[in-house]
């Protein structure tokens, strides 16, 4: 099993996934206390208590719909103040990585750009360019995933559309919470799996792979410079001495190939 | 959507379907929570101990640098007429999955058969083995492995069963080296890595358009910086192929198990699966990710083992071809693609009503998959009309 923990961008990938999880986790423990407390206020009596209905059934639904609506006016009409936003604010706050990353200004880009393609002096020491690459490049690669995270979010959306339109607050009325979330997780599943295959998705996909690789790259550049400062093997001395060995040992493997057929055949 | 709540009905009216309603939806809550909190007070009593893989008794009978080859002596009367079968899987996950559990098992239901089962076990590749490729995969140690169960064999040819990634090992060997070979059996192994992209459904052929979406300069500087393909990133990107299904697997997906032991030890069981996914040798991905995925050399003919081309269709012997309808990861027309090159006397196909891993880990697979294989094994068993002629040993 790999302990390679270092790739970036796709450790920033399943940490999408991550947060997304967590986010579900999050509203079903919200819904869990919720339960938890309307079970609690039952204890006790055989039946919920009738005399408000609908505001016993608008709590239940407060506590167990955290957010399936959307926007500045809700597209369902359900009597009462029904706060459905909050609980959608904080579920897509937690799968947005713009929380997560920030990208800076692009006067910052352009001025890294100017000292990272600067003219070289063959006797000077530079080391603000390559910390000027290095950093243009984590800026490239914020970047790469503040444009993934808005595919994503795009993509939310269309679910949220998509299950606000397929399953409405009427058939909540049924009081079927099952179905409910299937439908949920059915929209959102088909959402996604659009998006994944949108040009949208492939082009910041691919921006992604190649920003964090890049900076990956970059990280090694700059640890062989210190390796190579305290005298250290760097990483590519070290993939150059397996790739000699690798070639010794295939033509060694050739000869004997060789050697035991020409003695198969008797020559 | 009109119903009796905004079309004006009676207030009695209202309260009873509120009340309905409201009984309705905290029976099911409260179903949920229970079945959480069943699950939950089940996983809390397990260890990992308990969740065991891969028990089928084997002993290794040969090794090449990293590379071991597993013998499993049958468990049921000797089937003499039915030669050896050496099982290769992928690197994308680990042998394993072919004997997750005893009721569940394509080793167990072949030894049951009384057939004898070599499994190649391909290990830990590290940066060190990072310059291996196909060459070395394929010729070296797959065919290594393969001259080892020929040559206890009596020299006579054997059986191969190759697996997903395995599988395309095994289609290159079969077409390179066909003197070993008494019959190839493939499941889930992509031949055309493009397959029929038009037509793919929803969440099919991901792996395909997103490798196909990068240059050859991505790949290139992915496998140069990181040295090789990490089993993490592999694992990121699966998970990434049913994202609902990877958001909700532990926590809705671990409640709907009800605290039901057998069910929660089988949950964790492919867990164990999953989280061991070897690094792929840089080299190799390489191949396989520009050549194959991007370029997809091997049905055009172009692709080379040391040095020359593999022709598909030097096949020379039976073929069974598994596929999965509802496979996300290896397209059906991936899969299908090597019937193009085999003649329709010697090929086969079973097409199982499942996904990737269902093929072995569903109960259905055991009929469906364990059977129809035996079954084929039995049926297209060939009396070598010839010795088999093992190169040289090469190390």
């Amino acid at each position: 099993m790999s302990n390679d923990k270092s790739n970036e961008g796709f450790e920033a990938l399943a940490t999408m996934w991550q947060q997304s999880q967590e986010a579900f986790v999050n509203a079903q423990k919200e819904v869990g206390e919720q339960f938890q407390k309307s079970l609690n206020q039952m204890a006790g009596t055989a039946k919920p208590d009738t005399s408000d209905p609908i505001a016993a059934w608008q709590n239940l639904i407060k506590a167990w719909v955290p957010a399936w609506d959307t926007g500045p006016t809700p597209s369902v009409n359900w009597p009462g103040d029904l706060d459905f936003r909050k609980g959608h604010q904080a579920f897509f706050e937690l799968l947005d990585p713009q929380k997560w990353t920030q990208y800076a200004p692009e006067q910052l880009r352009v001025m890294l750009e100017r000292i990272a393609h600067g003219p070289q002096f063959a006797d000077l020491v530079m080391p603000q360019q390559q910390m000027a690459n290095a950093w243009r490049e984590t800026l490239d690669y914020q970047q790469a995933a503040s444009d993934m995270s808005k595919v994503m979010q795009k993509a939310w959306t269309a679910a949220y559309e998509t299950y606000s339109q397929s399953y409405a607050l009427e058939d909540l009325q049924s009081g079927e919470m099952n179905e409910a979330l299937n439908a949920w997780l059915k929209s959102a599943n088909e959402a996604l799996l659009e998006a994944q295959g949108s040009s949208d998705f492939l082009d910041a996909q691919k921006r992604m792979i190649r920003a964090s690789t890049e900076i990956r790259a970059r990280q090694r550049d700059m640890a062989e410079t210190w390796s190579d400062a305290w005298q250290m093997p760097t990483r590519t001395e070290v993939d150059d001495l397996t790739r000699t060995v690798h070639q010794l040992r295939r033509e060694l493997r050739e000869l004997k190939r060789e050697v035991a057929n020409l003695n198969s055949t008797g020559k | 959507m009109p119903t009796e709540f905004n079309m004006g009905a009676s207030k009695k009216s209202q309260e009873e379907l509120a009340l309905e309603a409201w009984s309705l939806a905290m029976s099911q809550m409260l179903e949920a929570g229970q079945k959480a909190l069943r699950s939950g007070g089940m996983l809390s009593e397990l260890v990992d101990d308990d969740v065991q893989i891969a028990e089928a008794e084997y002993e290794v009978v040969f090794e090449i640098d990293k590379v071991r080859l597993f013998k499993y002596a049958p468990t049921g009367k000797p089937n003499k007429a039915i030669a050896p079968v050496v099982i290769c899987y992928g690197l994308f996950g680990r042998q394993s999955m072919i004997d997750l559990q005893e009721d569940r098992s394509l080793v167990r239901n072949m030894l049951a058969a009384g057939i004898t089962v070599y499994v190649v076990d391909w290990g830990n590749p590290t940066r060190a083995d990072q310059f291996l490729n196909f060459d070395d995969y394929v010729d070296l140690y797959l065919g290594s492995c393969m001259e080892f169960a020929v040559s206890e064999n009596n020299n006579n040819p054997v059986n191969m069963f190759g697996i997903c990634e395995g599988g395309t090992f095994a289609v290159m060997l079969a077409a390179t080296r066909p003197e070993l070979f008494a019959g190839l059996a493939l499941a889930i192994t992509p031949v055309d890595f493009h397959g029929d992209q038009e037509n793919f459904w929803l969440g099919e052929g991901f792996l395909n358009t997103w490798i196909g979406n990068l240059d050859q300069h991505d790949i290139d500087l992915l496998i140069e910086t990181y040295g090789m393909l990490p089993g993490a990133m592999t694992g990121a990107i699966f998970s990434s192929l049913t994202p609902i299904n990877s958001m909700t697997k532990y926590n809705i997906g671990i409640a709907n198990l009800d605290g039901n032991k057998d069910a929660i030890l089988n949950f964790l069981r492919m867990e164990k699966w999953i989280a061991d996914r070897p690094d792929h040798p840089g080299e190799l991905a390489r191949q396989w990710l520009n050549g194959l995925y991007r370029e997809n050399q091997l049905v055009k003919g172009e692709f080379e083992l040391l040095g020359e081309k593999v022709d598909l269709a030097k096949i020379t012997c039976p073929v069974l071809n598994i596929y999965a309808h509802q496979d996300h990861i290896i397209p059906v027309s991936c899969s299908k693609a090597l019937g193009k090159f085999i003649p329709k006397e010697r090929y086969q196909e079973i097409g199982f009503p499942g996904g990737h891993v269902g093929v072995f880990v569903s109960r259905k697979a055991q009929g469906v998959v364990s059977g129809g294989l035996i079954e084929w094994l039995e049926a297209s068993d060939k009396k070598p009309e010839k010795k088999a002629k093992p190169k040289a040993k090469s190390e």
